[in-house]
């Protein structure tokens, strides 16, 4: 039985010594990871007693309330700002990680740190200086203002384009570094040898360096749409009331409302869209 | 320079984390002089626990919450380590009924009896079981400069002139409360009908509400980025501060008060510390330093004398005899009741 089990893992190869290397992160996973999960799974069947104490009484009348109409447009807000952030990220990346590969020569390590910089700092703190930017007496209104190019200030906190500004300034390294990683791997004979061959510069990159490119810009939108679909914090302060998301819902059932086998379910929902969705990638790619 | 090796990092990387732990063998267990005080924030003097350290040599330490029911979660999911905390009256009931405060034994604390009368064996704590700290009252903080018609009623928030410029304190008890008082329902309803009402007058509103917030707000009131806000009267009081142009209006409708009480936390190994600093802020001069530092009500009779003459004679601090008997404190909610408001509550924030 166990045997059976290690092989699966180990994808049917047969366990040496080398394998132990795995075990730290799997106890790792195992604690941290798979124990927990399974206790949210466990959760999202209970019922909320008083006062937000559970109770053990398994059924599926979460599940039944998550399909409620009224959660519909947060779904749909949340893949709109999701897929739209993956696609502004992907337009901004793309350029960026060809630049740093095939261009930018002795500077690329250089850009390469400038562009984690924004990662050392907090979240919390980069979106709070956003907000003093954005906003109504802040400092791009008043520039503008100063410039005499409007006349009252511009609503640009809380609207669809602070949100967005905050996804993508918090998003775009995710995108850039695999971009960035398969680039750096296509051989510069490839292309030179297109060009040998009379292709021209666009039909060059479209025909060799784009498909080439293909696993990074996949790794790319997954590390972004991803996270982007769970993310609370940037809605919370950026995107104001009328914006909130999916994280958002979830936060709120474990904060606010203290019905967490509520919030558990919308979780495992989430979950198991993310993965059946990545199943169904998988399926697409092995057939194509 | 010494050059240190991978082998040496791992070790020090290994080691550690172990060092605490070892720090904390090498002390005495219980031995250590230390209240763990867990507080709203912006609502303490800032020389408070200072002088409270100086003078008895017991360290606090201080950590803040933004919302009470983010702070009722954490407790209840087993937060270790508190020994203080500040609740509001409505919550006395569903903290005692979880275990998660131990009642202050009576005769304990030498200056409870500076607590006026009016805030002694109040509805929410019959058998004073914790001690009133400061109270105040919910109403409208508005920019005089920007806002020029004096807002008097709470449906002046559902005004659309305020589109944008107005927030809303993210607090299930206030809003809930204050939509059904609007419809006309009375707080003890247990019709999921009235709730729905409620919800969706709420959510009529949420089109002119720049945010939910119950302390950031008050950065952006005072910044002039909101000119119309749902507000407890000290917050408002303290930004004002900040910004003159800031005043506080309890609208014609009438509005609630609330107690802020302490409590001990359930299991607090710092027992003897933790009531020493409670009667500690029971002190006059304490209970009146920390209110005139905050700008809340101070239910403590004996600190009215040092009370900033400006706010004792404040109405909108001190309301006059006549307008305290139209303050309402909140009705304690059902266990249903409280699952069906936060889920009303819930429901609106992402609607």
């Amino acid at each position: 039985m166990l045997d059976r089990a290690l092989s699966w893992l180990l994808g049917g190869r047969r366990p040496t010594a080398s394998h132990l290397l795995l075990a730290p992160s799997a106890v790792w996973l195992t604690i941290f990871l798979l124990l927990p999960s399974a206790g949210l799974l466990a959760l999202s069947f209970a019922h909320n007693g008083p006062y937000g104490a559970v109770s053990w009484t398994l059924g599926l009348q979460n599940y039944r309330r998550a399909f409620n109409p009224e959660y519909v447009p947060v779904l749909l807000r949340t893949l709109v700002f999701s897929g739209g952030t993956t696609l502004i990220c992907l337009l901004l990346g793309y350029p960026l990680a060809y630049y740093l590969s095939f261009r930018a020569g002795r500077r690329r390590g250089a850009l390469i740190i400038a562009l984690m910089v924004p990662f050392w700092t907090s979240a919390l703190v980069a979106f709070y200086s956003w907000m003093i930017i954005l906003g109504r007496e802040g400092l791009l209104n008043a520039v503008l203002r100063r410039l005499g190019l409007v006349s009252a200030p511009l609503a640009l906190l809380y609207t669809p384009f602070s949100l967005f500004l905050g996804l993508v300034y918090f998003y775009l390294p995710f995108t850039v570094l695999p971009l960035y990683g398969s680039l750096e791997k296509i051989p510069r004979q490839y292309v030179e040898a297109a060009y040998d061959l009379g292709a021209g510069r666009w039909s060059a990159f479209r025909q060799v360096t784009l498909p080439l490119s293909m696993p990074g810009i996949v790794a790319a939108v997954l590390l972004t749409f991803v996270p982007c679909l769970g993310d609370f914090l940037t809605a919370e302060l950026l995107g104001g009331p009328r914006y909130y998301l999916v994280g958002n819902l979830i936060s709120n059932q474990f904060l606010m409302a203290q019905d967490w086998p509520f919030g558990a379910a919308l979780t495992c929902l989430l979950l198991a869209g993310l993965v059946g969705g990545l199943w169904l990638y998988r399926r697409w790619e092995a057939v194509a | 320079m010494p050059e240190v090796t991978r082998r040496d990092f791992l070790k020090a990387a290994v080691l550690l984390p172990l060092v605490p732990a070892a720090l904390a063998a090498c002390r005495r267990a219980g031995s250590e002089r230390v209240v763990n005080f867990y507080n709203w924030s912006d609502y303490i003097g800032k020389d408070v626990l200072p002088n409270f350290t100086k003078e008895t040599g017991i360290k606090v330490n201080y950590d803040l919450f933004a919302d009470e029911e983010a702070m009722f979660a954490k407790i209840r999911a087993g937060a270790r380590g508190y020994d203080l905390i500040v609740i509001g009256d409505y919550l006395i009931p569903r903290f005692r009924l979880l275990r998660l405060i131990d009642p202050i034994p009576p005769g304990v604390l030498k200056n409870r009896g500076n607590i006026a009368p009016r805030f002694r064996r109040a509805s929410y704590d019959p058998d004073e079981a914790v001690v009133p700290y400061l109270w105040g009252t919910t109403g409208i903080g508005y920019n005089r400069k920007t806002v020029k018609k004096k807002p008097t009623s709470w449906w002046d928030l559902w005004d659309p002139r305020y589109k944008g410029r107005l927030s809303m304190l993210d607090n299930v008890r206030d809003c809930v409360s204050l939509a059904l008082q609007l419809l006309g329902i009375p707080e003890t309803t247990d019709d999921p009908a009235d709730l729905q009402k409620a919800h969706d007058l709420l959510v009529k509103q949420k089109p002119l509400v720049a945010m939910y917030s119950s302390s950031s707000y008050l950065d952006s009131l005072v910044a002039g980025e909101i000119e119309l806000a749902m507000t407890w009267s000290g917050d408002l009081f303290q930004a004002a501060r900040d910004n003159p142009s800031l005043d506080y209006v309890i609208p014609k409708e009438g509005t609630y008060m609330w107690v802020d009480c302490l409590a001990l936390v359930h299991g607090s190994r710092h027992r003897a510390d933790t009531l020493r600093l409670i009667d500690y802020l029971l002190e006059p001069r304490v209970a009146a330093d920390n209110a005139n530092a905050v700008r809340y009500a101070t239910p403590n009779a004996k600190a009215m004398p040092y009370i900033d003459p400006v706010l004792r004679r404040d109405p909108r601090v001190y309301p006059p005899p006549d307008r305290m008997k139209t303050l309402a404190l909140h009705h304690v909610l059902t266990p249903e009741q409280t699952e069906m408001w936060n889920r009303v509550w819930a429901d609106v924030k992402v609607a």
